[in-house]
């Protein structure tokens, strides 16, 4: 269990909460060949669906999260009156209040040192940063602040705050609104790094996120907003939880079953696609690209197992190396620019675990080093599913020696 | 909603010198300015088309602000002063003589920056980030003094941007920067009362971005930005200032966003029309032309060519836009650096191979 | 597609109606918000009414001569369903394309 992502995500202040989530780390242990094997609990009987985009998913889980959670705030930038300008936050300030969803000044660096203030002040906040590249004014904060304000208070002022950020690119907007910064992110000590590839995902990622009594940046594909897809509720379960976010982290009245059961849907990653040949990795918006990649390539006779990796930190190096084990070759795409990307840690990982069985060194096929493009040049930029293929024949071809 | 309140005579809220006082526009100056206007307000409406056509993604209109936006652009001397704008500044960069398909290639999606030369035509890159270059204005301004060049030679920064943008930290680093080492800035504020759909009463504490220049000891006018004759004044007020070796100056031109935000914007969702018509105050163009006819400087004729001659450029201005292909993706590698890396030389061959030439 | 149709305003105290006179778009037309939309009469003044919306009209109601009742249905706009965020655009399913195929077959030993 030392190499869980489970422990690592349960970092507590005290010992008695800590020990708490060890109870609810060692269920979700017995659970997680199930978070890899089984990626669609659709099949299961008894539970409701609907079919909702990601815009809809996310508008919902924020407003069962306020629904439930008392404490919990949205702000940011034109969140309230107009509902944000992707929509994800539309009737929430109409519903429950302008002191609970609010419009700020225009001010990433105040958004962010706010809800610091906030969350010392005991309240969950759920910033907006209105778009990815926005988040530069604001990595002070983020980085000397958010980060860091647990461990300088010696874990007595947590730091539950669910960071939003409309991220990566696809849609051909302007400059500094298609970044992918998770490596930035993950490379911060303090924060924990999530992105959701599907309406389902981002519903129960984000309710799941804004119920950890750690500072979650929250990458939302923005261009898979629209796209719809089946989400999946787990009723009697995601609501319990979400009423039972406390200040100090760990969930006291959060029945120990039914938190595991949670937590273990909702941690780590999560096999989209079974195959048998190769092992794609991705998060966001390339889990679609990477599923329609392992189509094509089924029509060349290679089977292709499809990994969402979920959490962007803490990595689940667990779920990795089953997946990567068994197919023995992977390729990690990703939009973000190459050096110093998240690939290379995830490449890094599945060699420290499956090093003695991996056919051909761990291929990335990512954006280039060079600033996320103008509209007319994003597709070049983006890994295309040619470019996809071309990594996937690399890696099939390598011989060793 | 409150009104948006837009004064109706210049009215100095800062402390300190302000140096020698501007000139007014000569009727010669008011023709061209009206000209200036009505070809930038028919390229903006246009731009709107254009996006509903298909042509272009996405555009951010900027009606209502062409006084503000002209009579600033119109003043600045392109002969030494640099100009740094947000991505609202089309009448700017129009006034500037700014390639106009250069201009509006940003709109298109074909290169975020836009395709014009900033270093001839004065004019940085288009600024996608609120505040992004305000301190951007201060290096250069403090540049001028460092230059070694004579006076008379040294240039003037403006720094465009707007109530929403004064939000922003940067903002008052730069005047305080600005401040302290008296660097020749205009802080050119277009206060157009909405910063997507949050009012600048819910903005900027105060309702002034003008009034916090006293706090940085700089002297401030707080303008109606919808009388192009108020704004050309104050322009040449605040450079003269800057250029007497005064320091740096804070124009807040008073004007309202008639439009959307953006071209996928829906502002009924923030503000009634009827809050609108209150709070737009005088449509500049209106005001510029009944000045023009009250000072028997202009007629039908002079306005009906002025639209007529709008919509020529318009017609040019499109067909550059509509030929503009996509950039040739080797463009992504070739500007990242003056010398370029082994790592990105290899990524840019690997595209070649794999997306260029499959 | 959805459809949002927006009914005729209470143009003025006490005036439950007034006659249309000219419509100045037609369905089919791309019109912006605050754009001269028709042009109505009532008892007291004509005026002309500035589209509420940017959009597509759909149908308008009322000919020439004809009279509305305030709270009636007056124009109908085209929505889409996936409206764009601010910036940028709704990216197009589309089906996936590609060009190049994979030859080497995997020896799974």
């Amino acid at each position: 269990m030392s190499n869980s992502p489970i422990d690592q995500m349960d970092v507590h202040s005290s010992d008695l909460e800590a020990a708490q989530h060890n109870v609810d780390a060692a269920g979700d242990g017995a659970g997680a060949e199930g978070i890899n094997q089984s990626p669609e609990i659709a099949a299961q009987p008894g539970h409701r669906t609907e079919i909702m985009s990601m815009q809809q998913a996310l508008n919902l889980a924020l407003r069962e999260i306020l629904g439930s959670d008392p404490k919990a705030l949205v702000l940011g930038e034109d969140v309230g009156v107009l509902g944000g300008v992707f929509r994800i936050t539309d009737g929430l300030q109409n519903e429950f209040g302008a002191e609970r969803v609010f419009d700020t000044p225009l001010a990433e660096s105040g958004i962010l040192g706010m809800s610091v203030g906030l969350a010392m002040a005991g309240l969950h906040p759920i910033p907006e940063v209105q778009f990815d590249g926005f988040s530069y004014p604001a990595v002070n904060q983020i980085v000397c602040q958010l980060a860091r304000m647990n461990y300088r208070s010696r874990g007595t002022l947590p730091m539950p705050v669910t960071l939003r950020v409309p991220s990566f690119g696809g849609i051909r907007a302007p400059e500094l609104h298609g970044e992918s910064l998770e490596s930035l992110f993950a490379h911060v000590p303090g924060l924990k790094v999530v992105s959701p590839s599907s309406p389902h995902e981002a519903y129960h990622l984000l309710k799941y996120a804004a119920s950890r009594p750690d500072p979650v940046v929250f990458m939302e594909p923005k261009s898979r907003y629209w796209q719809k897809g089946e989400v999946v509720f787990d009723d009697g379960i995601s609501g319990s939880n979400g009423g039972s976010r406390s200040h100090g982290g760990a969930s006291a009245s959060t029945a120990v079953s039914s938190g595991a059961t949670v937590a273990s849907a909702n941690l780590g990653s999560k096999v989209v696609r079974t195959g048998k040949h190769l092992t794609l990795i991705a998060w966001g918006a390339m889990v679609s690209r990477c599923l329609q990649v392992a189509e094509l390539a089924a029509e060349d006779g290679i089977d292709i197992e499809v990994l969402d990796l979920r959490w962007l930190k803490p990595i689940d190096a667990e779920g990795l190396a089953a997946s990567v084990g068994k197919t023995r070759r992977a390729v990690v795409v990703h939009e973000g620019p190459l050096t110093a990307g998240l690939g290379a840690e995830v490449a890094a990982l599945a060699t420290e675990h499956c090093f003695g069985s991996l056919k051909a060194p761990v291929e990335r096929v990512t954006g280039f080093d060079v600033p996320y493009p103008s509209g007319d040049l994003e597709d070049e930029y983006i890994p295309n599913i040619d470019r996809i293929l071309f990594g996937i024949q690399r890696v099939l071809e390598y011989r060793r020696g | 909603m409150t009104a948006h309140s837009v004064p109706h005579s210049d009215g100095e809220t800062g402390a300190g010198e302000t140096g020698p006082s501007g000139k007014e526009p000569t009727g010669k100056e008011l023709r061209a300015l009206y000209q200036l206007m009505v070809a930038v307000r028919h390229l903006d409406t246009s731009a709107v088309a254009w996006q509903r056509q298909g042509l272009i993604p996405g555009y951010a209109p900027e009606l209502g602000q062409e006084a503000a936006q002209v009579g600033s652009g119109y003043a600045v001397d392109l002969s030494r002063d640099f100009v740094f704008p947000t991505y609202r500044e089309m009448g700017v960069a129009r006034a500037m003589g700014v390639d106009m398909v250069g201009y509006m290639s940003t709109h298109k999606a074909s290169w975020h920056g836009g395709l014009y030369d900033p270093v001839k035509s004065r004019l940085a890159p288009i600024q996608a980030v609120v505040a992004g270059s305000v301190l951007h204005a201060v290096g250069w301004a403090h540049g001028q003094k460092l230059s070694g060049l004579p006076a008379e030679k040294q240039g003037v920064a403006v720094s465009y941007f707007g109530d929403g943008a004064s939000s922003q930290g940067d903002v008052h680093e730069a005047m305080n920067f600005a401040a302290v080492m008296k660097a020749p800035v205009v802080f050119f504020t277009q206060n157009n009362g909405w910063a997507i759909s949050v009012p600048t009463e819910r903005q900027v504490a105060g309702g002034s971005v003008a009034a916090r220049a006293a706090g940085y000891g700089i002297p401030a006018l707080q303008i109606d930005g919808n009388d192009v004759v108020a704004v050309v004044r104050a322009m040449r007020t605040a450079l003269a200032h800057c250029r007497a070796g005064y320091g740096p100056m804070v124009i807040e031109a008073m004007t309202y966003r008639r439009g959307p935000h953006s071209t996928s914007d829906d502002p009924g969702r923030y503000r009634t029309l009827d809050s609108e018509s209150a709070d737009a105050g005088t449509d500049p163009i209106l005001m510029l032309r009944d000045r023009l006819l009250a000072e028997g400087l202009a007629d039908e004729a002079f306005f009906a060519a002025a639209l007529e001659s709008a919509k020529v450029e318009e017609e040019q201005v499109r067909a550059g836009v509509g030929a503009l292909a996509a950039r040739p993706g080797s463009e992504m590698f070739d500007f990242v650096f003056q010398e370029s890396t082994p790592a990105l030389t290899g990524q840019a061959r690997r595209w070649r191979e794999e997306s260029e030439h499959v | 597609m959805a459809e949002i149709s927006f009914p005729l305003p209470d143009l003025g105290e006490g005036l439950i109606e007034a006659t249309v006179l000219e419509w100045l778009v037609a369905p089919g037309d791309q019109v912006e918000r605050n754009q001269p939309m028709v042009e109505v009469e009532t008892t007291k003044s004509a005026v002309e009414l500035p589209s509420p919306q940017a959009g597509k009209v759909v149908r308008i109601h009322g000919e020439p001569g004809g009279t509305i009742a305030v709270g009636e249905p007056l124009i109908v706009f085209e929505v889409p369903d996936n409206t764009a965020g601010i910036v940028g655009t709704v990216p197009a399913e589309e089906a996936p394309r590609r060009r190049v195929r994979l030859s080497a077959l995997p020896e799974d030993d």
